[in-house]
């Protein structure tokens, strides 16, 4: 999968493209971890380019932000569409995370 | 029919996964359909690779073919500790962050993608059956119900 930063000033933007599963997610979590350990707390990921979802994305999500939520922090969800929207539905997980359309709109929620 | 044995490894999923999405894209599945299968297997194959040999190794076979009626049957073996996902209880899905268990969506993902799910023992093997209509049933319900295996 393919993973790209953006620091803003008031969160740090992580693109994930291509597909985030069991394989994959374990290199997603690691970039969490160091973006949080480097001091971000709120973390806006971009879903527009990526493909595909399973458990395993959405358990590294989950963590980091129980994470995030222990340092008073969150993470956002922008451009969620198609069948990673619809795996992020059946699991209710857009229910406990804000999702916005894109990364500006979330920006603009903080 | 496409049959596969492979060993049981997280290493090997990405594999398989690609061997089974080509099979089905070549049988004529949209990638839509070819999405929420893959999906469901990985969930499968996951659970075979981490917990049916407890961090030993054994074999793990895929075996999907389409019916006449146009379903999609995937088949999942191992020779692990006996495991029903069927009776896997289902995640709290309402829960708030703090509160929300991290795991156990795997084999939720897995039943809600797919339209029927079996499990049985059988010689010492996990045969779980993932089924997938390819073909919408018509509003009438009548002459277009898929056949079941």
């Amino acid at each position: 999968m393919q993973m790209t930063v953006t620091n803003t000033e008031k969160a740090v933007i992580i693109s994930a493209g291509g597909r985030m599963d069991a394989v994959t997610a374990p290199q997603f979590d690691k970039r969490l971890e160091t973006l949080i350990a480097e001091g971000a707390t709120r973390i806006i990921i971009d879903f527009r380019d990526l493909e595909y979802i399973s458990s395993a994305g959405l358990q590294t999500i989950l963590a980091n932000a129980k994470k995030l939520e222990s340092l008073n922090g969150e993470i956002l969800l922008a451009h969620l569409s198609g069948a990673v929207k619809e795996v992020f539905e059946i699991s209710g997980f857009d229910t406990i995370f804000p999702i916005f359309d894109d990364e500006d709109a979330a920006l603009a929620s903080l | 029919m496409l049959t596969i044995t492979s060993p049981a490894s997280i290493t090997n999923l990405e594999k398989l996964l690609t061997q089974v999405s080509d099979w089905l894209g070549s049988n004529g599945l949209t990638r839509r359909q070819t999405a929420k299968i893959e999906l469901s297997l990985e969930e499968a194959l996951v659970n075979v690779c981490r917990y049916a040999y407890h961090g030993g190794q054994g074999d793990v076979e895929v075996r999907c073919r389409i019916t006449d009626g146009r379903d999609c049957l995937i088949e999942i073996i191992d020779s692990g500790i006996p495991f029903d996902a069927c009776a896997h209880p289902a995640p709290e899905l309402t829960a708030c962050i703090a509160d929300r268990k991290v795991g156990g969506l795997g084999v939720y993902l897995m039943r809600n993608m797919a339209d029927q799910m079996t499990y049985r023992r059988e010689n010492e093997k996990n045969i779980l059956n993932l089924a997938f209509r390819t073909v919408p049933d018509r509003n009438d319900g009548a002459a277009a119900s898929p056949q079941r295996p």
